[in-house]
């Protein structure tokens, strides 16, 4: 590499690379430095030369042989980044083809619903779903079956094990979840030249084989880019579970997942221990790391690096 | 040269000048030692003095407080401690003046614990803090908070007149980080009509529970009738949430207990906690008590429950008393209101918790709040690092004001909590002064006034002073959650066992089980609790 090219491409990548050392690596190496220190309740001053090697790694792994209710957080950790990721890719993938099939002002309208809410505040989206769910008669959904006649007694959703709390929590963060995907792959549609389309349609395709043959193979990056991200996202997720688990609305052991067990941790109710969570936290960034990294060698990313034929 | 010489010679009696201003400094310093003899006007005008020396005008403190509406004289108590101390420098002719910054005031006392938690360290929390003292042992061990021991030692008076164990919960490692700011009892409420119905009669029952003659079995015998009865929906009602500090009353009532003071250790009781799940899993699976409870909304079906009258009994907390006369639980006859004081004390009938079982005795457990001062209280004003112990006595004289007796009994009347002094005690059954407050009548700041002006409309009256005064003997009875910095966690794991024995996924025995488990896998917690006891073989509930 020359020395120009090689000035001209720090210049160009020195705040991106400032900003990954700055906001990524930095907190990392810190976290895994306070996973070594008895740090707890804040007090920095005090614990954070308290040097204590791998004790909170062991103390954790001790915990999760030994606590009846572990095994929940990790089938619930399993379950709801494995369905929720379904649901937010394909079912945005949905939206974003059922939208691209009719006119613009009511797509528009239409995508803006399903943006709702992830505009809402957290507190108040959740709070709306809290009231929908109780399981008693104050319940909407209890109350509308049972004015229905379907059942006579108030079902409690979310006190269910395992699958009505899974179910509650998977519904609330894949309604979030799901406009992402829209929105990525609703433009990634609108990039794809008319032309095709109409001349598929010209020759009598229905959408579904337009969608199948022309469409989503075209929009097969997008596709890939959405799923990792995804899946780092839902597996590091926290706070409309915490809201939902705090209110008793979900059965806590199976509305727990590690990134909000690792949060309980921290900063939960009566002693927080940041050292146990900041170790709970780089053995899910571990899996995060090992997670993405298969998905993308599994769906061939690089193939989507290389440089472009012809061009240069 | 000689230019030079000059300048070094100048340059010398300059440093001897300096020097000798900076002395003069240290000795101003040393002039900041005051000594707080109790007498409180003279050790406020001593401070004021010295603050005045320094040229320090205004004193910036900020306080947090937290719990429920009525109970906002945890923060303007400050405030009000604030004027008087004002009032004494200006009537000395001192010049400085104690600004209250910030009244931060949440309702949910565990969250203002984390924030608190969360700021200290970076000296942005407040300079007064008024919490649970189930925190003060962990903010004591961290430094968070301020020992008062010497400073409280001057006012062995004041102190004397607190309540022994209130003085005693505020408390670490026997030094003192605070001073006692309300208690309450927590009774057993029973709805007089719902008695009625089914021929329960209340005549002597407070003595009959003093006396564990009325157990946990009687609760369930008139509970089941009067479901049975139709009289009501359920036979009992209790709080959700952690299962800390209302449902472990059931572990005082088996005659357990909470803590080893030899080893200075937890202590899950394993006969009591097992006869405390029987009882929770006994009402539940009969329909007395709602197996879905611990997920019960307050505000659409706790409180409405009771003030409704669909139960018979209710587990709550003194201050439920005026808060159902100040909130809009009532609906039964359309429109949301709040009960009339006539109608509380019509409607309910309130007595200790009774004991477990024969043999055993009632209880009722406090959750005394303190005010405690930020270790680094004062820190934002001027000079603090020279003038910091002279910050702290003010701020330590700041709390002894606030802690006068009307301060204390307002808040007492006003949110049904109990007091904390013998002074405050005597005051809430004067008749004169409750006018006085009626009409807010009383050497308060106008600030205070206008901020409680409406609670006090809603909540001064007899019937409200009368309960305060019925239910002051429970203290008598009362128990302490152990002071101990791993006690939030095991109160924690009591709450799943309780919910699960509720819901009916787990039977008595089996959830006793899951508490050792649960406790055990946390090597840091096991190292602090010890399980004692067996689950009892032959036990029946309820007993004939």
């Amino acid at each position: 590499m020359t020395k120009g090219k090689l000035r001209d491409l720090s210049f160009f990548l020195s705040p991106m690379v400032l900003m990954v050392f700055l906001f990524y690596l930095v907190p990392l190496v810190m976290t895994i430095y306070i996973s070594m220190t008895r740090m707890r309740n804040w007090n920095v001053e005090r614990y954070l030369t308290e040097f204590v090697g791998l004790y909170n790694y062991e103390r954790l792994f001790y915990m999760f042989q030994h606590d009846p209710t572990f095994k929940a957080v990790i089938m619930t950790t399993l379950v709801f980044v494995g369905i929720t990721l379904v649901i937010n890719v394909f079912g945005g993938l949905a939206l974003a083809l059922a939208t691209f099939f009719i006119n613009e002002r009511p797509a528009s309208s239409y995508r803006l619903l399903w943006l709702l809410p992830r505009m809402s505040p957290i507190a108040v989206y959740s709070l709306v779903w809290y009231y929908f769910f109780h399981g008693s008669e104050i319940g909407t959904l209890n109350s509308i079956l049972m004015s229905l006649g379907f059942i006579s007694q108030p079902i409690p959703w979310g006190q269910v094990t395992p699958w009505g709390a899974w179910s509650v929590i998977i519904f609330v963060n894949g309604l979030v979840g799901v406009s992402f995907g829209m929105i990525v792959f609703t433009s990634a549609l609108n990039q794809i030249p008319k032309e095709l389309v109409i001349a598929a349609r010209v020759d009598g395709a229905s959408s579904w084989q337009i969608s199948r043959r022309i469409l989503i193979p075209m929009i097969k990056w997008h596709l890939l880019y959405v799923l990792t991200w995804q899946f780092l996202s839902l597996l590091t997720t926290y706070p409309h579970l915490f809201l939902l688990v705090q209110w008793d609305l979900v059965n806590r052991d199976y509305g727990t997942t590690l990134a909000l067990y690792v949060f309980n941790t921290a900063f939960g109710r009566g002693e927080q221990d940041q050292g146990l969570a900041a170790a709970a936290a780089v053995i899910l960034s571990i899996i995060g790391i090992l997670g993405g990294f298969v998905t993308l060698k599994v769906l061939k990313f690089e193939r989507m690096m290389k440089k472009p034929r012809g061009d240069f | 040269m000689r230019a030079a010489a000059l300048w070094l010679v100048a340059l010398v009696i300059f440093g001897v000048v300096a020097s000798g201003c900076i002395g003069g400094e240290e000795a101003k310093t040393s002039q900041a030692e005051v000594q707080l003899t109790g007498d409180f006007t003279k050790d406020v005008v001593e401070i004021g003095k010295v603050l005045e020396q320094n040229g320090v005008k205004e004193v910036k403190f900020s306080a947090w407080g937290s719990g429920d509406p009525n109970s906002v004289m945890r923060v303007y108590g400050i405030v009000e401690a604030a004027r008087r101390i004002n009032k004494i420098w200006a009537d000395n002719g001192i010049n400085v003046k104690i600004v209250v910054t910030e009244t931060h005031y949440v309702a949910s006392f565990q969250d203002a614990y984390k924030e608190y938690l969360s700021k200290q360290p970076l000296g942005q929390a407040g300079d007064f803090f008024v919490n649970s003292y189930a925190f003060l042992p962990t903010l004591a061990d961290e430094g968070y908070i301020l020992d008062i021991t010497d400073y409280a030692k001057a006012y062995q008076s004041v102190i004397d007149d607190f309540y022994p164990s209130l003085i005693e919960a505020s408390k670490y490692n026997g030094k003192l980080y605070g001073l006692p700011q309300d208690t309450e009892a927590r009774p057993l409420y029973i709805r007089k009509d719902v008695a009625q119905k089914i021929g329960f009669d209340l005549n002597g029952l407070d003595e009959k529970v003093k006396n564990g003659e009325f157990t946990w079995s009687d609760v369930y015998y008139w509970a089941k009738k009067a479901k049975d009865e139709g009289a009501a929906e359920w036979g009992l009602i209790h709080r959700k949430g952690s299962a800390h500090p209302d449902l472990i009353q059931f572990i005082f009532a088996f005659g357990g207990k909470l803590y080893d003071p030899n080893t200075g250790k937890l202590v899950v009781d394993v006969p009591a906690v097992y006869k405390w799940l029987y009882v929770e899993w006994k009402f539940a699976r009969d329909g007395l008590l709602p197996g879905d409870i611990m997920s019960w909304d307050w505000a659409k079906q706790i409180h409405p429950t009771v003030v409704e009258g669909r139960t018979l009994f209710d587990i709550g907390g003194t201050w439920y008393w005026t808060e159902w006369q100040t909130k809009q639980y009532y609906a039964k006859e359309g429109t949301p209101r709040g009960l009339k004081p006539e109608e509380v004390r019509d409607w309910f009938c309130y007595t200790l918790f009774p004991a477990g079982e024969k043999g055993k005795e009632p209880v009722t457990l406090s959750q005394p709040f303190v005010w405690m001062i930020n270790s680094k209280a004062g820190q934002l004003n001027p000079k603090y690092d020279e003038l910091k112990d002279i910050y702290h006595k003010l701020a330590f004289l700041m709390l002894i004001k606030a802690s006068d007796p009307d301060i204390n009994a307002i808040h007492s009347v006003i949110s049904a909590h109990l007091p904390v002094r013998k002074d405050a005690a005597k005051l809430i059954k004067d008749e004169k002064w409750l006018n006085g407050l009626k009409a807010l009548n009383l050497d308060l700041s106008d600030e205070v006034k206008s901020n409680i002006g409406d609670i006090v409309q809603a909540t001064v009256n007899p019937i409200n002073a009368q309960f305060l005064a019925d239910v002051s003997y429970m203290l008598e009875y009362t128990h302490l959650a152990p002071a101990h910095p791993k006690y939030p966690a095991l109160a924690d794991i009591f709450k799943e066992a309780v919910d699960k024995v509720l819901r009916g996924e787990m039977t008595p025995e089996e959830a006793v089980k899951y508490i050792v488990q649960k406790v055990q896998a946390d090597p840091e917690l096991a190292q602090n609790v010890e399980i004692q006891g067996e689950i009892p073989k032959d036990w029946k509930f309820p007993q004939g």
